[in-house]
Order: structure tokens, then C-alpha cells, then sequence
């Protein structure tokens, strides 16, 4: 969720012009002192737990070892079935993302009646407002048929006690409707916008050749939200791996039938916590922040959205 | 300006928060069953200071009594004093230097408490918390396994009270075919079935020999449990409720007989917010074996409390460990004390309000004194894995026999990663 | 798509029955999705009105009674002498704290990347995107890592400093600098005798004022709902509400049966503290919500 946009990212270089060597000093040494404090903060929670991570991951007790920390996490009987669990969750998930928030998009970006679109964007959005630990609280709630607001649909897929909801084949699609439900919103705010800028003169022309609604979501508008919805991707895929606090929540829950070991943080976390192993944790997490940065960094000069960066 | 002035005075709250703890003012943390017995030495010592913060007890195997005193190891303060824990386990790991920070768990004797007093524990309680001679914990209880029976109804039913377990699912057969509804024990929480069921059918599916951890879930003595248990769930004379749901409260009445521990006399028959039974219709008898097998029995955790070794007021955690474990009104928790002077007095005092039918005190003397010790106590919990594996498997509706291999293999794992070597 | 165009007020052309098949497939379709989104939320509002027993038999959308409302209030704000409100006065805390750290060092960084020139500028542009793109949750655990190696862990600043870090701020800002004020404006200004620094401060910050609402708002609402690096740094009673909220379940019979009942927290004194933990943050996005969704598309609406 965010307010990106590849218009506001231009070239500054027009500015420039030639000036007093004293006014461009000031103005550098000025740029630098008001970047300090932030660039201190980036190298120190940003640049610093990256590199120590680096050094936990290959060192034990102080001591390289090459690649053995790897090596033990990957024989661990926990992280395979961890990387598959998340690898579930985040298809599902993605999937659902990106074909529900396009059609939402687009079926509130034809309303006509303003207050009704504006109104929708609303209601679809205030979930955002929960993240973390409160919206699986209110989940649980909502996944226990014993007192669930939608009791009925639970019955319908047979499920009868909060251990049936949140058993294994079924629980990455659970993760999957808490996801969507909290950030689903902001994302569909995000592709209305991006919508209100295509141009209406290009709609109007396709209406006019006998295009359909479908037919110009297809071929106009979805091919024009093409950066946006590869920005929720990224985004998204490297925010789903980290799954922590949602199968953490569900475990204590589920008094363990959710397993404590469920996602790859969960188990980096169990590490460093049971096995008071930070190098076999750090191991984990910087395989983790390897898939992030990696997808970051193609995105950011790849993605388009940030043409100018 | 403004901002400036709001920074200072937030640093200045910064460096005031943490007060340490004087003398003489304790942190507590155990669970909600432990509540009444605390408030009981908070009533009797009021010199004492207790902060008491309930947790889930560590229930379930869920770890918490580790993790967080790995986090508090990690902040290097926020050490509770003394911590309950129900798993009879953590002193595998609370006993160990963790990433160069002292273990968690005081030595108990060699000083700490009088050995006079240590004493005065029943036999073999403190065993499971003794390594190499150092004491690290205190047993709340004794939790032996018995077979409780509601003999109003059998005697309505016109049944008699099993002595085996083949008589116990010879009547579920009968309770079925005869009174559909009514039923014989739970298997819904994660300690059922290993501790009620398999430990007390002698199953060798959790031992220890030194380093090495083995399981056998296919072993003759381990699949005579698991038919059992599959056959009185498939006549649905063992319910999948957990004991203090909703549901297996509302279903109570139908309850004719439970095999389990000491403490369902206090955690379930005489908990207004369980069973509830009526006075004189419940009897405790020794426990169930297999015909031709050895009289043993199982053992539900019991819990243990733990004094730090981090503690700033010693004699405050003195004064209240041996308040919690020896004072016979609340020592026990509802359960058989572990501590002798308050087991028998419980004993007494349960005998003579005749709440019980039967022989109590012999029912739960001989339960006591015939725990099984062929098993382990490695630092994990065969209860993560039941929860992981067999809790959903009976849920949809396979059976123990489709589900015990893979039952095994994951208390295998969980050994290996804990450090054991397996087969 | 104009088969929606109710409310134009030109004439409308005799719908096919395709058209209004799609027309009211659209409609459904987008109610049940309000549904989805709002039911929860309307339930969890109900919940603490009224008893567990009420919960599990009545109808979900039952309204309870006040009394119950007020016992489940009391129930929950005198567990354990009221370590609800230090969870909630620690999140208070340390996300205010944050805020501000937030504002001090990500307005004029932003400022100092959209409207001068210093050796590097490009080189820490790019990287604070790379940054901002990386979840903030992988980094909870090498932040861990580190805080610990210099036994910083438990104490306050474990958690208000790494929550200051906040790269998608500073873009927000670069964002807004480059294209709410010209360079001409400043150059003006320099001309008329101007330092470097009081351009910032006569120019710049007066016109700053959305950007600091919208920094402020993503900052606050992402901290206020953290729940993996307090956790792991901040332990104890120093928790903020996220975790505690969490630690509460374990004294939810429903969901860690136990045998007592003395001090347990019922489902819905455990709903009333669901919705108070959100509370500040809804209340931000309840009022703020036009602003917010004119700054989170601030580019996009515009043609």
C-alpha cells in the first residue's frame, strides 16, 4: 500500500543550472548533514543486521564453517515441509490477490454512481486498519464455528470444531482469506487509481468500435495496471514468505495442531528461542532476506515503476 | 522546541522504567489452576510481595516457560523468580548453560533448601527433575493414573466396573450397543493419549536409554493400544473433545468412567466448571492393566516448580516453594500432593468427606506406587507431535493404525533436532 | 465499462439482457465482497456486548446488553491490576516516540534527496528503494541478532529505533518534494539571501504538512500493529498490546483449556480487547480516510 507513481518520479536533472560554486557547496554540504541522521539509521537497522547475519550464518561460535549451517538447516526434517507450507500459501494467495483485486478494481471503477464506489473503496479498505496479531484474534473468532458470525458457510465446508477449520490442507487457504481480508483493500484503491489514469478518450474509442466492458478490461485496462499489479506481486511474494504472526497465533490456538515449526520464520525463530542456535537462525533468516533483496532490487530496476531512481 | 522538549522528557522515561525488584518482592508465573493456591501464600505471608503472571503453564508441550526465558536470556533482565511449569521435562534444558548465560534453574538442594525438607517429598517425586544428583524443580503433584467410575449409573446400567483394559472395551461395546450417548473417556487434549492410554498400557513408544531416544509404535505391547483406541472411538465410547470444552462439559452426565489422573479429582469431578459430580457417585479405583501383563500405570504430568537462578530475593523463593509444595490446604492443586506430610492429609481429608465412593486412599496409593518407569524424559514432549499429527488425523477420521507410524517418525525428528540419536 | 452508468443522468440506451445480467452480477459481486470485508468487523463490535453463553447460542449478530459490556470491561481492565492499559501505554509509548524519531530524520532526508545536490545522492536513492521494498519482517531476526550482540535487547530503544528506520517514508517524502516545489521557488529564495537551511525551513516545511501526515500515518498504523520485532525484542511486561494481545489467549479457556476459572478472560472480554488494541489505528483510518486515499493515489488520480 503505498502512493507510488511513475510520474512523480522524474528527472531532476532539469533543474540544473549553472550557478555559483559557493551556493552548489552550501547546498551539498546542507544535502549531507540532512541525510545524516537517515543514512545513520539505514546503515545501522538496515546495512549492519544484514552483514552480522551474513557473519552468524557462515561462523559458529566465532569460527567459519563454510556453508554447514546451510547444510543443517536443509537436512533439518522441518524445512522442507516449512518452504512447502509457505510456498502453498503465498500460490493461493497470489493468485487470489491479483484476480480478485483487478476485478474488484475494475467492477468499482465502472460504477457510475460516485457515492457507491467511493463507498465500496471505503469498506473494502477499513480492514487494513487490523494487521497482525488483532486481525487473527478476530479470525479465530471468525473460524470457530462455535460462535463465527458465518457459522453456516464453515457447516457448508464441513467444518465442525477450530481444529477442523485450521487442519493442514486446508489452512493456506485460511492464511490466504486473512491476508486478502486485511490488505486486499488498499491494493484495490491502488489499482482504482491507477485506473482513473487511462485516458477516457482511448476507452471511448474502443466502446465506439463495439468493444465490450470485458473486452476493454482485457485488452486496455489490465494491460495499462501492468506495473501496478507486478509492484503488489513483489511486494506481496516477499511479504508472504515471512509469515510469522498468523500460524504463531493459530498454534497457541490450536493448542499445537497448527505446528509451531509451520513457517520458515517460525522455525528461524524456534532456533535462535529452543535450540539457542543463532547461526542456524541467522542461516534461515538470510536466506529469507536473500529472496526479498533479490526480488527487490529486479524490481526496482527492472519493475518500471521507478524509472528515475 | 516543542519536539525538543517532548525527546527529553521521553528519554527521561526511558531511563526511569525499569525498577529492580527489592527484596523480598517475588514474580510468579504459572497457570490459572495454580491462581488460588498463590493467593493462598499471598493471604498467609504478607511480608512477601507476589507479582503473579498466568500463562498457559506451558500446556500442550506449547514451550512457552523456554522461550521465554530464552528472551529474557537475550535481555538480560525480566527473569521471573519462579515459574510453574506442567511439563515434568524442562529441567533437560533449564539445567544448561544456554549461549554463555547461567542456567535458568537454582540447585535446590546441595544448600539452596534443606535437605530435611527435600526429605519429606514422597519417593521417586523428585526423580524427573534430578540430573546427575542436582534437584532443579519441586513436584506440585503426583499425577498416577487411575480408572474413575461413576458407579450410580453403572449400578443403573447393570454393569460392572472393569478391572482391565479388555474389560474396559468390552463394556464400551456393551454402553454402545445398550446406551448409545453415554461414554468412556476423552482423547481430545494432546496428554490422553500418550500419558492415559499408551503409558499406562506399558507402550514403549517414548524411552530414553542415555543419548538415544527410542519409539516403537508398532511394537506388540504399543498396537494393543492403539486397536483399543480405535475401536472405542469408531463406537464413539472415547469422545475427540478436549476435557475442558465446551463440549465435553455439556456432555458430562453421559460420562460413566474415565481412566486419568490423580488430579481429575479436583481439575474435573469437584470443578463446578467441569463434571460437577454429585457427592458419593464417583469412585477412584487402582488403575487398569492389561490381563496377564504387569499392574503398571501412567503418570499426566503432575508440574513443577522451578526457582531461578537469577532471583534478587532467595529467601522470599525459600519461604514460597516450600509453602506451595508442603501447605495442606492448598498443596497438590487439587491433585495428589507430591510432598508426603500434605498427600496424606489430602488423602485424609478426601477420605473422610466421603465425596469419594470406594477406597480412595488405596485406589490412589496403589496408582501412585505402580507408575511405569520404562518411560523417558528427554527435552521434548510427545505432545507437540500428537497434536501435530494425531489430534487432526482422528479429527478426519483416520485411525491411530493409519496414523502411529507417522506419529513415531515425528517424535523421532523432534529428538534428532533436540540433540538424541535415534534408529 | 459503461453498462454502470446510473447516476450521469443521460439518457440511457434500453439494456440487453447481457448488459444487465453483467450489471447485476457486478452489483452482487461487489456487495459480497463488502460483506466479507465488513462482517467481521460489525461482529466484533457486537461480541463484547454480551456473555460467553450468549455467543455460543445466540444469534451472532444478537445485540447484548450493556451491564454484560460493562462486566467484560471490568473483567479485562482489572486482569492482573490492569496490564492492559501498560500494554496498550507501552505501544503508546514507544509508537509516539517512533513517530517523532520518524518525522525528524525522514522529512529533511527526503527534502535533501528530491531538492539538492550531494555527493551519493543517486547511491542512497536507489537503496533506500531497495529497502523499502524489503519486508520489514525479515529484517526482525538479524535486528535481533545485532541488538543482542550489544545487549540492547529489553530495553525500549530495542524497539523505537528499529521502528524510526523507515526508508518508504523517506520516498514518500523525496516524492513529495519533487514535485510540490519547484527549484525555481528555492533558487528565488537564495537569491534574495536565503541559507541553505532557513530555505528549508521558510519554504519547504510550511508546504510539508500533507506529506507529514501521510509519513506519520504509515508509520504509526505499520508500528501499532508490529508484532514479530517487539516480540522478540522487548519481552515481558514492557510488551506492547499486539503481543500482549496474544498473550492473552492463553488465558482463554476456549482456546488453552484449563480447569480453573478464577482469573480466566472470556471470548468476549477477549473481542473487547481485539477491538481495543485496534482501536487508535481504526480511529486514524475512520477520519483520515479521504486524505489517505487521496495520498495513497496521489499520482494516480492525477491525469
Amino acid at each position: 500500500m503505498t502512493s507510488l507513481d511513475q510520474n512523480a518520479v522524474r528527472p531532476l536533472t532539469g533543474g540544473l543550472r549553472p550557478r555559483n560554486g559557493s551556493v552548489e557547496k552550501a547546498q551539498g554540504r546542507m544535502g549531507l548533514i540532512f541525510v545524516s541522521a537517515y543514512t545513520l539509521f539505514l546503515v545501522v537497522f538496515g546495512i549492519l543486521p544484514s552483514l552480522y547475519a551474513v557473519y552468524l550464518a557462515f561462523t559458529k561460535k566465532g569460527a567459519f564453517v563454510g556453508i554447514d549451517n546451510f547444510i543443517k538447516v536443509f537436512k533439518d526434517y522441518r524445512f522442507l515441509p516449512a518452504v512447502e507450507h509457505v510456498g502453498v500459501f503465498l500460490i493461493v494467495w497470489l493468485v487470489g490477490l491479483v484476480f480478485f483485486v483487478v476485478l474488484l478494481a475494475l467492477v468499482v471503477h465502472s460504477i457510475g454512481i460516485r457515492w457507491l464506489s467511493s463507498s465500496m473503496r471505503f469498506l473494502y479498505y477499513i480492514p487494513g486498519a487490523l494487521a497482525g496479531a488483532s486481525s487473527v484474534m478476530l479470525w479465530l473468532f471468525v473460524l470457530d464455528p462455535t460462535v463465527s458470525p458465518v457459522g453456516f458457510i464453515l457447516q457448508a465446508f464441513g467444518i465442525t470444531s477450530l481444529v477442523s477449520a485450521v487442519q493442514a490442507d486446508r489452512l493456506p487457504l485460511v492464511l490466504a482469506v486473512i491476508a486478502f481480508w486485511t490488505g486486499a483493500g488498499g491494493w484495490i484503491v491502488v489499482m482504482y487509481g491507477a485506473l482513473n489514469n487511462i485516458s477516457k478518450d482511448v476507452i471511448e474509442a474502443a466502446r465506439v468500435d463495439g468493444a465490450g466492458p470485458v473486452r476493454i478490461a482485457w485488452s486496455i485496462q489490465i494491460p495499462l495496471m501492468r506495473k501496478w499489479i507486478a509492484y503488489m506481486v513483489v511486494l506481496s511474494f516477499a511479504g508472504g514468505t515471512q509469515l510469522f504472526v498468523e500460524p504463531r497465533v493459530l498454534s497457541q490456538a490450536s493448542r499445537g495442531v497448527v505446528s509451531q515449526d509451520y513457517s520458515l520464520n517460525q522455525l528461524a525463530f524456534l532456533y535462535a528461542f529452543k535450540q539457542s542456535d543463532f547461526n542456524g537462525s541467522a542461516a534461515i533468516s538470510l536466506l529469507l532476506l536473500v529472496v526479498a533483496v533479490v526480488l527487490s532490487v529486479v524490481f526496482v530496476f527492472r519493475g518500471g515503476l521507478f524509472e528515475r531512481a | 522546541m516543542k519536539l525538543k522538549h517532548t525527546l527529553v522528557a521521553l528519554s527521561a522515561l526511558m531511563a526511569a522504567s525499569p525498577a529492580l525488584a527489592a527484596e523480598g518482592e517475588i514474580t510468579i508465573w504459572a497457570d490459572a489452576t495454580r491462581q488460588p493456591a498463590v493467593e493462598a501464600f499471598q493471604a498467609d505471608h504478607p511480608e512477601i510481595k507476589v507479582n503473579l503472571v498466568v500463562d498457559d503453564g506451558s500446556s500442550g508441550a506449547s514451550g512457552t516457560f523456554q522461550t521465554k526465558i530464552g528472551l529474557a536470556d537475550q535481555a538480560g533482565e525480566g527473569w521471573p523468580d519462579v515459574v510453574f511449569s506442567t511439563q515434568n521435562n524442562d529441567a533437560a534444558w533449564a539445567s544448561k548453560e544456554i549461549n554463555g548465560v547461567q542456567p535458568f534453574a537454582q540447585v535446590l538442594n546441595e544448600g539452596f533448601l534443606d535437605q530435611a525438607f527435600l526429605d519429606g517429598f514422597t519417593p521417586g517425586a523428585l526423580d524427573p527433575v534430578t540430573i546427575d544428583g542436582k534437584v532443579y524443580g519441586l513436584r506440585n503433584d503426583l499425577a498416577p493414573v487411575l480408572f474413575w467410575y461413576n458407579k450410580t449409573l453403572l449400578e443403573q446400567f447393570g454393569y460392572e466396573a472393569p478391572k482391565t483394559w479388555e474389560a474396559y472395551q468390552a463394556l464400551g461395546d456393551k454402553l454402545a450397543a445398550e446406551h448409545p450417548g453415554y461414554f468412556l473417556g476423552a482423547i481430545g487434549d494432546s496428554f490422553e493419549g500418550p500419558y492415559v492410554y499408551y503409558w499406562s498400557g506399558q507402550a514403549p513408544i517414548f524411552q530414553v536409554e542415555g543419548e538415544k531416544f527410542k519409539s516403537d509404535t508398532s511394537h506388540p505391547d504399543a498396537a494393543k493400544v492403539s486397536a483399543l483406541i480405535d475401536h472405542m472411538v469408531a463406537n464413539k465410547t472415547l469422545t475427540l473433545d478436549s476435557l475442558f470444552g465446551a463440549s465435553f462439559v455439556a456432555s458430562a452426565d453421559k460420562l460413566v468412567a474415565i481412566p486419568g489422573a490423580a488430579w481429575y479429582a479436583g481439575a474435573l469431578f469437584q470443578n463446578p466448571g467441569g463434571v460437577n459430580a454429585k457427592a458419593g457417585d464417583w469412585v477412584a479405583a487402582e488403575p487398569l492393566y492389561w490381563e496377564g501383563k504387569d499392574k503398571v500405570t501412567g503418570n499426566v504430568g503432575g508440574g513443577v516448580w522451578y526457582a531461578s537462578s537469577h532471583t534478587a530475593s532467595p529467601e522470599a523463593v525459600k519461604t514460597f516453594l516450600q509453602y506451595i509444595v508442603s501447605n495442606e490446604k492448598t498443596a497438590g492443586t487439587g491433585g495428589l500432593p507430591a510432598y508426603k506430610a500434605a498427600a496424606d492429609a489430602w488423602l485424609e481429608a478426601q477420605a473422610s468427606s466421603g465425596f469419594y465412593a470406594g477406597d480412595f486412599k488405596a485406589a490412589i496409593s496403589t496408582a501412585a506406587a505402580s507408575v511405569w518407569n520404562g518411560w523417558g524424559y528427554p527435552n521434548f514432549s510427545p505432545e507437540t507431535a500428537w497434536a501435530k499429527v494425531i489430534t487432526p488425523g482422528l479429527a478426519a477420521g483416520k485411525t491411530m493404525a493409519d496414523l502411529s507410524a507417522e506419529w513415531q517418525q515425528e517424535m523421532k525428528n523432534e529428538a534428532q533436532v533436540v540433540g538424541y540419536t535415534v534408529d | 465499462m459503461s453498462a454502470l452508468d446510473l447516476s450521469t443522468g443521460r439518457p440511457q440506451p434500453t439494456l440487453s439482457p447481457g448488459a444487465w445480467l453483467g450489471r447485476v452480477f457486478a452489483i452482487l459481486l461487489l456487495l459480497t465482497f463488502a460483506a466479507f470485508f465488513v462482517v467481521p468487523l460489525i461482529w466484533l463490535l457486537i461480541a463484547p456486548t454480551k456473555t460467553d453463553r450468549q455467543l455460543l447460542l445466540e444469534h451472532p449478530f444478537a445485540i447484548g446488553d450493556w451491564p454484560t459490556l460493562v462486566d467484560n470491561w471490568m473483567s479485562l481492565v482489572t486482569f492482573q491490576n490492569g496490564l492492559l492499559w501498560t500494554w496498550i501505554g507501552n505501544s503508546a509509548f514507544y509508537c509516539i516516540a517512533a513517530l517523532i524519531i520518524t518525522l525528524v530524520i525522514s522529512i529533511p532526508a527526503g527534502y535533501a534527496l528530491a531538492l539538492t545536490e550531494f555527493r551519493g545522492r543517486k547511491a542512497l536513492l536507489a537503496t533506500t528503494l531497495v529497502v523499502m521494498l524489503v519486508p520489514g519482517t525479515a529484517l526482525v531476526l538479524p535486528i535481533f541478532l545485532e541488538l543482542s550482540a550489544v545487549k540492547l535487547i529489553g530495553n525500549p530503544l530495542a524497539v523505537i529505533l528499529p521502528f524510526s528506520f523507515f526508508p518508504f517514508g523517506v520516498y514518500l517524502t523525496y516524492i513529495y518534494f519533487s514535485t510540490a516545489i519547484s527549484r525555481d521557488l528555492l533558487d528565488a529564495a537564495r537569491i534574495d539571501g536565503a541559507n541553505e537551511f532557513q530555505v528549508f525551513a521558510k519554504i519547504a516545511m510550511p508546504l510539508a504538512t500533507p506529506v507529514i501526515a501521510l509519513v506519520g500515518f504509515f508509520n504509526f498504523t505499520g508500528n501499532w500493529n508490529n508484532y514479530f520485532l517487539p516480540y522478540v525484542t522487548l519481552p515481558g511486561r514492557k510488551a506492547p498490546i499486539q503481543v500482549g494481545l496474544a498473550e492473552l489467549l492463553s488465558n482463554v479457556p476456549a482456546f488453552n483449556p484449563t480447569n480453573a476459572a478464577s482469573t480466566t478472560i472470556s471470548l468476549s472480554a477477549l473481542a473487547l480487547a481485539t477491538l481495543l488494541a485496534i482501536s487508535p489505528v481504526l480511529i486514524v483510518f475512520l477520519f483520515s480516510q479521504r486524505f489517505l486515499v487521496t495520498g495513497m493515489t496521489a499520482g494516480g488520480t492525477k491525469e
